[in-house]
């Protein structure tokens, strides 16, 4: 950038000043409000849900979700591998175009994964897409990936929206101004900060995704919102400013008692919240301590005195909707709550009622998280835990929990309410697996569990696997499932929107939704 | 005057270089790695991604390198990429700059129009009821926050009357946000520029004119309301830095798409450059305005005008 571009910057801001008196959108188009924007349309350059939610809506993936979480085909209709798991041949659906028109084949498909693995400027999720060496074009509706080792994660990855298939003719401007994708709506502009809007692609053909729509979404626009502040979004829903938006979560009950709106809640959105402990000093490296906490905590009650039933218990450690999932399973080895347990396991360590271990709860913001935080530290107080609460943004909340685990010696140890999304348990072998994301708990034991999870080809062996991680995970009360969803799954929708759902891992779906009157 | 012009002019670009030390050394003011803290919930980022922002940040060089290294780029009109969705920043900001600054020049205009009339008319009556009610009002109006007195606004005329929408950026959509940071700006203007007024209607210039048998309103209107207006002038300076700062918070609560609300998205995003660009870019503004103002100043007021 040079220092003779200002003048044009400045004719830039004159235009952006007539710009901000524009007329708002037109009426009759979808109105989604939000409370942040995206990062980037390139799926290439973001990790937000917020950005991933858009992503989906306008570029198509090879596999789609059931309603379940599974993989099921989309833009591919088949797909096979070979023995060893480092081969995988896809064949795609004939006549899938791309917004500009042009075919969508195996090309676009290479294209997406070489820019994926650009030397210059990799996907900000290339460790996402596994250890791929190449992507060949055998015709135009086939494509081979190869992998150096294998990775089974890789088939529930092409079927979330960070494997967004860009179609090849996008140039200059790709990611800003322009997004061409293959999805049920097109885009038509992006005022960052404020709004996106979108059209219906009314060429599209819907294979895999979840809706009942087979073609093009019944609406025109679509147009998604920023509102940032949650009495706002709750007044412009009121209005019928906006159809579906988040609302303020203590007017939920006054939401559904007065019936002037709808509440969708998602299902299956993967997040876990869990309780995690510093492992490495006093009093949580002794299992001991880590079992008295999870015994003392009864996090059915606690969910159903703050959420009602917009939330529910999980017992393993990853979410309803991810592979591997058993709630029967993970109950028989999470530690059930038990406080008399919890007291003698206490009692063990040289704590008590009159004697309490003291430490820090950590917690992030949010979602009504720190008066869920309250209840919990009422529970562990019973037992002669007291834990102070320390509530601070994600991000310090991520620093600060590897500070705590990275620190050996001094003041005890804290605990955490830490919260995780992913579309498959390899999220287990980014969290447990040496180093560990927040140099937590390892061992080898369980890395040897872990490094399976990612290569047993057979579905029935890597479940076996993957659960012996959660069993592993749960007896030493390493990483205590507690509750899900636990962030932005909770829809408020007019009366007049019909048809509105929510994929698996929050992906609101419009195909299906119809404004009447 | 224009030594008087000359000293502001250097006290701002002080003060602007003062800024450029800072907005540097805010990355490593916050506990834990920076870069950490940015990525920290982006699963797919490999290690060596993470290192390449690290560098691309200057952040594994001296302090004193990174400065001259942010100067460099600063020079040549370059204030980095946003961390998340890597676009060039200065871009990100050109582009909300406007909105702010045409929301705070409407907060001042109706500022002006509310305060200064109000308190001249409470110090036209000084002492009486009047004057007690509007002063009342007045500190009602400073002790308001801009969030309550927004929300109030929002749901009275958008929610119940349905006069206004709600969000947006629309020419109707300003209305609102600048009556909210308006108001509570205008309680300011009409408390200063009463006691001004009545400090004023004390002055033996004052005086003169009475006994020259001038009648009442003429008095006011050629010597009371200009040498009163002063303070209120140089004030405006003070106060628009005020409504820069205040915008941050009506700009979230209308969704009005400036420079404040993508500072609070930047900051909750740990996005450094955004947040760097933002600080500089609010000091150069309100270094600008300020000195703006005290120009004014000096053409209005004779005493510096003639020095």
């Amino acid at each position: 950038m040079t220092g003779r571009q200002f003048p044009s910057r400045a004719a830039a801001a004159a235009l952006a000043i007539s710009a901000a008196l524009a007329a708002p959108a037109h009426s009759a188009d979808i109105v989604w409000a939000r409370y942040g924007d995206i990062d980037s349309l390139d799926p290439h350059r973001a990790t937000s849900t917020l950005s991933l939610q858009v992503w989906s809506l306008i570029y198509d993936t090879l596999l789609a979700t059931d309603a379940d979480g599974n993989p099921v085909p989309h833009v591919a209709k088949s797909w096979t591998s070979n023995e060893a798991g480092t081969e995988y041949t896809f064949t795609l659906e004939d006549g899938v175009m791309c917004h500009d028109g042009t075919p969508l084949d195996a090309n676009d498909v290479k294209y997406t994964i070489d820019a994926a693995f650009d030397e210059a400027t990799p996907s900000v999720t290339k460790g996402s897409w596994g250890p791929i060496t190449g992507a060949e074009v055998i015709d135009p509706l086939t494509i081979k990936l190869t992998l150096e080792t294998p990775f089974v994660a890789l088939i529930p990855f092409l079927a979330d929206s960070f494997s967004s298939i860009i179609c090849d003719t996008n140039g200059d401007g790709f990611g800003t101004t322009t997004a061409i994708g293959s999805g049920p709506w097109k885009l038509v502009s992006w005022t960052k900060g404020d709004r996106i809007v979108l059209e219906k692609n009314p060429d599209y053909t819907n294979f895999g995704k979840l809706a009942d729509n087979p073609g093009a979404p019944y609406e025109d626009g679509l147009i998604i919102s920023v509102v940032p502040e949650p009495q706002a979004r709750f007044a412009a829903l009121m209005t019928g400013e906006v159809h579906v938006a988040e609302p303020p979560f203590d007017d939920v009950p006054s939401i559904l008692d007065s019936g002037d709106l709808d509440i969708v809640v998602a299902e299956n959105t993967g997040q876990n919240v869990f309780w995690e402990f510093a492992v490495h000093r006093p009093p949580f490296n002794d299992r001991r301590a880590r079992l008295a906490v999870a015994h003392a905590t009864d996090a059915a009650s606690a969910i159903n005195l703050i959420y009602g039933d917009l939330s529910i218990p999980e017992n393993c450690p990853v979410s309803r909707g991810v592979f591997g999932n058993d709630q029967d399973f993970c109950a028989q080895y999470r530690p059930a709550y038990d406080p008399e347990k919890s007291k003698a396991l206490l009692a063990e360590l040289g704590y008590g009622v009159d004697n309490p271990l003291e430490t820090a709860l950590l917690v992030w913001t949010g979602g009504n998280r720190q008066k869920l935080a309250e209840v919990f530290q009422a529970q562990l107080a019973e037992v002669g835990i007291d834990a102070s609460i320390e509530i601070m943004d994600i991000g310090s909340l991520n620093a600060r929990v590897r500070q705590e685990n990275e620190t050996t010696e001094g003041d005890t140890g804290s605990m955490d309410m830490m919260t995780w999304s992913w579309y498959d348990p390899d999220i287990l072998h980014a969290l447990w697996h040496t180093p560990g994301a927040y140099r937590g708990y390892t061992s080898p034991e369980l890395d040897a569990i872990l490094a399976e999870t990612r290569v047993l080809t057979d579905p029935e062996a890597r479940k076996a696997k993957v659960q012996e991680a959660f069993k592993y995970l749960l007896e030493n009360a390493i990483h205590v499932p507690l509750y899900t969803p636990g962030w932005e799954w909770v829809f408020a929708v007019r009366p007049e929107v019909e048809g509105f759902k929510v994929a698996p891992f929050v992906y609101p779906i419009f195909s299906d939704v119809k404004i009447e009157g | 005057m224009w030594r008087f012009l000359g000293t502001r002019i250097a006290t701002g670009a002080l003060t602007i270089w003062v800024t450029t030390v800072l907005v540097t050394l805010l990355i490593h003011a916050v506990p834990g790695d920076p870069v950490q803290i940015m990525y920290a919930q982006s699963q797919g980022t490999t290690p060596e991604q993470i290192e390449e922002v690290r560098r691309s940040l200057g952040l594994d060089r001296s302090i004193p390198v990174q400065y001259l290294m942010f100067m460099e780029r600063l020079f040549q009109g370059d204030l980095g990429n946003t961390i998340r969705g890597g676009q060039p920043v200065l871009d990100v900001i050109l582009e909300r700059l406007p909105n702010t600054l045409v929301l705070a020049c409407a907060a001042m205009l109706i500022a002006i129009l509310i305060g200064v009339p109000i308190g001249f008319l409470a110090a036209y009556r000084e002492g009486s009821l009047i004057d007690t009610g509007l002063m009342i009002l007045a500190i009602g109006g400073i002790s308001m926050p801009h969030f309550w007195l927004g929300l109030m606004l929002l749901f009275l005329f958008a929610l119940e009357l349905g006069w206004l929408p709600v969000s947006g950026n629309g020419p109707l959509n300003l209305i609102l946000p600048a009556m909210t940071l308006g108001l509570s700006n205008a309680a300011i203007f009409a408390r200063l520029t009463r006691s001004s007024m009545i400090d004023v209607m004390q002055q033996d210039f004052v005086q003169t004119a009475y006994a020259k048998g001038l009648p009442k309103s003429l008095v006011l209107r050629r010597h009371v309301l200009r040498a009163g207006l002063l303070p209120v002038v140089t004030m405006m300076g003070l106060q628009f830095a005020f409504m820069m700062g205040g915008a941050i918070v009506v700009e979230n609560i209308f969704s009005w798409n400036g420079v404040g609300r993508m500072a609070v998205e930047a900051i909750f995003q740990r996005d450094y450059p955004v947040i760097q660009g933002f600080i500089l870019t609010f000091s150069i503004v309100v270094v600008v305005v300020a000195i703006s103002i005290d120009a004014l100043y000096a053409v209005l007021d004779p005493r510096i005008r003639r020095s």
